[in-house]
């Protein structure tokens, strides 16, 4: 039902839950929501998306993009300029981020700095008038849960920045909130960190079963803990899916160079043969079998070959035509361990593609030659006009 | 790496994030880098030649406190236990001084008056001082507009403060003065109110506004340095605004409040020309004392009344230090 863009495919939450096509009274849904600052900046516009309980949404996009002000319009932290934000039926418009059942993980944490771990965990509580003993027996459990019982009388200070991530959600979580809004929270995490939280995270939210919605621009990190991804820029959505179709099908030209590993051919229609559309670039030609278009020879299109479609042909080896198959130039052998990102250049446009790494022993140092590439019509992507 | 998630149907098991060898490993690593700084810090200190060049950098500040600190107030203390004569004091040791200002009354209602009427001070210019510091640090968008606002706050003390101090009396409270004016011309009053001037009502409230701004200034730099975000989320945990001020915004800014305090307090003590001008020959305090003492050539007197007015100041700011860290949070 969630849309906002010219998508392609589109799924919906990957929860095993039914089919929806009528209105559900349950979850998240936010209708037309629009922000724009005093100055005319337009920070959100038009944003439509339903979230159901128990799915992992990650906000995905650009610094600037309004992924932080959408998520602070539903955490309360923001006021809309018009639309409307609805959880379990009920609108959240006008009330204050102490009346919704939300609470939001801030991307530095937030922690109060003159108050124990301990006291900052009951510090919910406190505020909705749980009694002492009670406090201290919900907070200590929920310490217990992200394995931090110990350091319950520090001070945040004296905590590590993974330490300090961990009492900031045991700080969220004591609440039982309907949904939980992460806003950047693996960002100031050392990378060997962020990428065991990214699981660790998912885990624990599984397990809870509770919506999360989290902000971030790091594409991986969005295809490894979503359910949806919703990418943003210029203040509007851009696609919904799931990791899957975001990564082989992206909707547009924005996507597709955003989720990275993609190569993009913006060129004019060089012909048409019923539904296959033959797209030249200047450098690179390229085909798709396209649906419910009708541009003709001559117009603009763009298409994009995701970079670990892209196959090395042997030398001497035939291309069988100079449409999906170039001539390039090895730019760089980026080696990654498991796999190898090749930078080539085809007469001059930049292209990627990827290998696998035992590839390494005969492309190490073959920056400078010649290779020839190729790729099949089924994986190219036609792109939608951004 | 090995695996260490807990199967879903442990007994007992339930949600939790398993972070056990990462968190091991990043505890080593805080501990190597605390060791290592220790031992970097241990190594400067042997140096022996910088102990030298640091005593010749210190050299003028310190020769500058013992001379006008240190010095004077040394010689104040000898003066209170040398003995009274007609042309000022004999250098000879007597606890005479001390006794006499114990069994004084007067000197001791005075003290007290005073006490009471710094701590009016310092609590009226909290109260009135905090909303304004606030709305400078919390509510005025760009920093330009916060130092202009800041400046035309300190107007007041573009001019004499002797300048202001007799404006409070006769053409501000005098009974002829703008309040008195202003409170016949609408009715509230039929009769000119004498409480405003020479008492000790108008004095309290000049030394308010002549101090006010000692409160604002630490105020304003503590509010600026609270953690906006961590206001945030006190909202966004269910604390309306109230609750996240006392929680979040008044431990944060201790050190400026008890800074504001402290120089009030000290100075509200020490008062005698506003007093005099304000109070007129009706209000007393301890530096109108000491000031008469002098007055009289009774040296010795004067100076044990000040030492007692230094003792009870440093009693009230002990106790005011005890309300927060300063060496820590400022």
């Amino acid at each position: 039902m969630s849309q906002g863009a010219e998508g392609t495919e589109q799924s919906m939450s990957g929860n095993g839950a039914g089919t929806e096509s009528t209105p559900s009274k349950s979850g998240l849904e936010l209708r037309n929501l629009t922000k724009i600052f005093s100055g005319g900046v337009i920070a959100v516009e038009d944003v439509n998306l339903t979230v159901e309980h128990g799915e992992y949404l990650v906000l995905l996009g650009p610094s600037g993009c309004g992924k932080t002000t959408t998520l602070r319009m539903i955490g309360g932290h923001e006021m809309p300029t018009s639309g409307e934000v609805i959880l379990d039926g009920e609108s959240l418009l006008g009330l204050t981020p102490d009346k919704r059942p939300t609470t939001t993980v801030f991307q530095h944490f937030a922690l109060f700095p003159h108050k124990s771990v301990l006291e900052n965990v009951e510090f919910g509580l406190k505020m909705h008038g749980v009694s002492k003993e009670e406090r201290r027996t919900q907070a200590t459990e929920t310490l217990e849960m992200v394995g931090l019982r110990e350091l319950a009388d520090r001070k945040p200070s004296a905590l590590s920045g993974g330490q300090q991530q961990r009492v900031a959600l045991a700080r969220v979580l004591v609440t039982k909130p309907k949904a939980l809004l992460l806003d950047e929270p693996l960002g100031d995490l050392d990378r060997l960190l962020q990428l065991r939280m990214r699981v660790e995270l998912r885990n624990l939210q599984r397990q809870l079963g509770l919506m999360f919605i989290h902000v971030t621009h790091n594409q991986e990190e969005s295809l490894s803990m979503a359910d949806t991804i919703v990418v943003m820029n210029d203040a509007k959505i851009q696609q919904i899916g799931d990791p899957l179709t975001l990564a082989t099908k992206p909707a547009n030209e924005l996507v597709a160079t955003f989720m990275g590993d993609n190569n993009v051919f913006r060129g004019t229609i060089e012909s048409r043969e019923g539904d296959r559309i033959v797209v030249d670039d200047g450098h690179v030609k390229a085909s798709c079998v396209v649906q419910d278009d009708d541009r003709a020879t001559g117009d603009a299109a763009s298409l994009s070959v995701r970079a670990a479609s892209v196959i090395l042909l042997d030398e001497g080896a035939d291309a069988g035509g100079d449409v999906n198959s170039a001539q390039c130039e090895i730019v760089f052998v980026e080696y990654l361990g498991d796999l190898i990102k090749l930078h080539l250049s085809a007469g001059g446009e930049r292209m990627v593609a990827k290998v696998p790494g035992d590839n390494y022993a005969r492309l190490r140092g073959q920056e400078g030659n010649q290779v020839r590439i190729t790729w099949k019509e089924e994986d190219v992507q036609l792109l939608a006009a951004s | 790496m090995s695996s260490s998630s807990q199967p879903p149907d442990q007994p007992g098991a339930g949600p939790r994030l398993d972070i056990g060898e990462i968190e091991e490993a990043e505890q080593a690593l805080t501990q190597e880098l605390r060791t290592t700084e220790a031992a970097l810090g241990g190594q400067k200190s042997q140096k022996s030649g910088r102990g030298i060049a640091t005593a010749l950098l210190a050299a003028p500040g310190t020769a500058w406190m013992l001379f006008y600190l240190v010095a004077p107030v040394t010689f104040i203390v000898l003066v209170s236990f040398w003995t009274q004569s007609t042309s000022g004091f004999e250098e000879k040791w007597t606890l005479d001084n001390y006794e006499r200002l114990f069994s004084d009354g007067t000197y001791w209602r005075t003290l007290r008056q005073s006490i009471f009427n710094s701590l009016i001070v310092v609590g009226a210019t909290f109260v009135m001082g905090l909303p304004i510091a606030y709305f400078l640090a919390m509510k005025v968008k760009n920093l330009r507009n916060q130092i202009a606002l800041f400046i035309v706050a300190l107007a007041p003390f573009w001019t004499s403060a002797l300048i202001r101090v007799v404006a409070w009396r006769d053409p501000l409270m005098g009974r002829s003065g703008a309040v008195n004016e202003i409170l016949l011309k609408i009715g509230i009053i039929n009769e000119p109110l004498d409480i405003l001037s020479f008492s000790n009502f108008s004095v309290v409230l000049a030394m308010i506004q002549l101090y006010v701004l000692f409160m604002i200034t630490p105020l304003f730099f503590m509010l600026a340095q609270v953690d906006r975000s961590s206001l945030e989320a006190a909202r966004d945990l269910g604390a309306n605004w109230f609750k996240s001020f006392r929680e979040v915004v008044i431990p944060q800014i201790m050190p400026g409040v008890v800074i504001g305090s402290i120089f009030i307090f000290v100075l509200s003590m020490g008062e005698f020309a506003t007093v005099r001008v304000v109070g007129g020959n009706t209000v007393a305090s301890v530096g109108t004392i000491i000031r008469l003492q002098n007055d009289f050539v009774q040296f010795p007197t004067a100076a044990a009344s000040a030492v007692v007015l230094v003792v009870v100041m440093m009693v009230g700011v002990v106790g005011m230090l005890r309300f927060a860290n300063l060496r820590e949070d400022l």
